[in-house]
């Protein structure tokens, strides 16, 4: 497996207060990979590393390229939604078709227009005529027709509606993502991507607390719905945290075999949103 | 690099387009002043005959160029000053609002490098602004001169003789295009300072630009009595080093009572290679050069978020 990103020892202050602190990792080619952290984690900040739009310390390659000093070579291979809100106001799309093909390599005019006709966007209209949902098809149109290797998604579904934000992820998924490609997203809606990412990376406070695969959630990871006598029992196999639900407590373990749980309750994989939870909390005590 | 700063330039019309909005507002307002005074003056029937008799008669072709010459300078000086008011109003925006607007994410996610960005709004208002307008003002020109020669036509006068065969086009417009260029050129540490200001200024660019020209000439004088700064950027406009000493000697042949030939030329004003030797000029490129950069790191560094 070819590696596209790889971070060793990777930091960024801002003043005293430490952004991204010492981090190293790795995505691997053909990963979906979801970074997930609360307001101030310090995905923002390790995204922009990624892309070169800001420095840090520390071993940061991607695509085998620096990102901050090749950031010109690195982003016709490379593509970024920032926000949902940052294409001009004032420019219409057939100029923003235009302007990217002139300056981007890898970009097709076909394509785009291809995946905009499926869309209510009209080509003669202005950004600022568009509702926030049809920017951002506009945005993603423009993204799918750049042939990239990595795609990194900042929060690319704020502010849109339920049935826009399952159309893009279906979207991305079915006219995009394939075997050579690499997707790196962070959301706050964890649950709504968490059937589609391959691997997970939580961060807080500028720490990466977890790094693994989806698959493997299930073999380290055992939610058990219990009460009672065999809550009590289950507690002292050492749970990682614990909260009450329909007068039950649910208990969160990390390998601890679910032979183990055997006959105490109710055992399942817990959810995404649940495992951060309980990871954030933990790594606060 | 080329093929990107084509497009680069060409975004910068689509946001900007007062860039050819002005030039052409200004032109109807020529061209309809024009048309206003060729009305006007159709109300003096028995003045106006005296006029062409003047000045197809008594006028020799030197006469004749020197009017058609007044006439395309005072037009022009409009354009000029307009474009002035364009220029630091563009190079105050393009820097900041690209940055309000967030949309400096989107231009950034594509791969054109911070310095090819920044040029390419530096060369906007010194090459492009100033061409547009020397465009501008050559078709007005055109425009102009036709409809005075219909009407002169219709009254009667000899409009090919007149005006066509008077007026100096390449002396004229050879001469707009270098004093626009060369004007730019002299002025581009102001352009520099003001894009500088667009790329580094949280708030208010305009009031960032303009506060610290005002405040440095009084700090100046209050604690050190004298008035570099002011002398330095406030008397730039006036010193630009392009033209000759006019003189008035050789303006008018006093045995022929006609103007002589080299006093209808606008180029023959001009000193160019006064102009591309002066070392104010270079200093002034160098200031330039140096504001631009910092622009260009500003741009580079600074973490929008």
């Amino acid at each position: 497996m070819t590696s596209v990103v790889n971070a060793r020892g990777v930091s960024k202050h801002f003043g005293a207060v430490r952004a991204v602190d010492d981090v190293s990792f790795e995505i691997e080619q053909g990963k979906i990979l979801g970074l997930i952290g609360p307001n101030g984690a310090g995905k923002t900040t390790l995204l922009k590393a990624m892309l070169g739009l800001t420095e840090c310390d520390g071993e940061l390659t991607v695509l085998g390229l620096d990102p901050f000093k090749q950031r010109k070579e690195l982003l016709k291979n490379i593509c970024f939604i920032a926000d949902v809100a940052v294409l001009p106001r004032w420019i219409k799309v057939t100029q923003l078709l235009e302007f990217v093909e002139s300056v981007h390599p890898n970009f097709s005019r076909k394509r785009a227009e291809g995946f905009l006709s499926q869309t209510k966007v009209r080509s003669d209209a202005r950004v600022r005529e568009l509702s926030k949902g049809m920017v951002v098809q506009l945005h993603l149109s423009i993204i799918m027709a750049i042939d990239a290797r990595l795609l990194v998604l900042d929060e690319p579904t704020l502010g849109l509606d339920i049935i826009f934000r399952k159309e893009f992820y279906g979207n991305l998924l079915n006219d995009y993502f394939d075997e050579e490609r690499t997707i790196l997203i962070t959301t706050h809606q964890v649950e709504e991507i968490e059937n589609l990412l391959t691997d997970i990376m939580f961060i807080n406070d500028g720490k990466i607390l977890l790094d693994l695969p989806m698959d493997s959630i299930t073999d380290s990871y055992v939610e058990l719905m219990t009460s009672g006598e065999n809550a009590i029992k289950a507690r002292g196999l050492g749970p990682i945290a614990e909260h009450e639900m329909f007068g039950k407590s649910v208990l969160l373990f990390e390998g601890v075999s679910r032979d183990n749980l055997e006959g105490l309750g109710e055992p399942r994989t817990p959810s995404v949103a649940d495992l951060f939870v309980a990871k954030v909390k933990g790594a606060r005590k | 690099m080329i093929g990107n700063q084509l497009a680069l330039i060409k975004r910068e019309f689509w946001e900007h387009r007062s860039i050819y909005v002005t030039p052409l507002a200004i032109a109807s307002i020529v061209t309809l002043g024009t048309l206003a005074m060729l009305m006007f003056a159709g109300g003096f029937a028995k003045e106006l005959d005296i006029a062409i008799f003047g000045a197809t008669n008594i006028a020799g072709d030197t006469e004749r160029q020197a009017a058609l010459t007044g006439f395309f300078v005072g037009t022009s000086g409009v354009f000029l000053l307009a474009a002035t008011v364009l220029t630091v109003f563009y190079s105050l925006d393009c820097l900041y609002t690209e940055r309000k607007d967030k949309s400096i994410l989107f231009w950034r996610s594509m791969p054109v490098t911070d310095a090819e960005a920044v040029i390419s709004k530096l060369a906007t208002a010194i090459v492009i602004i100033p061409t547009v307008t020397v465009v501008v003002i050559i078709a007005t020109h055109l425009v102009n001169l036709a409809v005075t020669s219909i009407w002169f036509s219709v009254k009667g006068a000899d409009a090919g003789h007149l005006i066509w065969g008077s007026v100096p086009l390449l002396d004229n417009w050879l001469a707009a295009l270098i004093v626009t260029l060369a004007s730019a050129i002299w002025m581009s540490p102001f352009v520099g300072w003001l894009l500088f200001v667009s790329a580094f200024t949280k708030r208010s660019p305009f009031l960032m630009a303009f506060m610290p020209l005002v405040l440095i000439p009084i700090l100046e004088f209050i604690f050190l009595r004298s008035s570099f700064f002011a002398d330095a950027v406030f008397s730039r406009k006036g010193m630009i080093p392009l033209f000759r000493g006019m003189d008035i000697e050789a303006f008018f042949d006093k045995e022929t009572l006609h103007l002589s030939e080299e006093a209808v030329s606008l180029l023959a004003f001009l000193d160019v290679g006064r102009f591309l030797t002066s070392p104010s000029m270079w200093g002034g490129v160098v200031v330039c050069a140096v504001f631009v950069t910092a622009a260009i790191y500003v741009r580079r560094y600074r973490d929008e978020s």
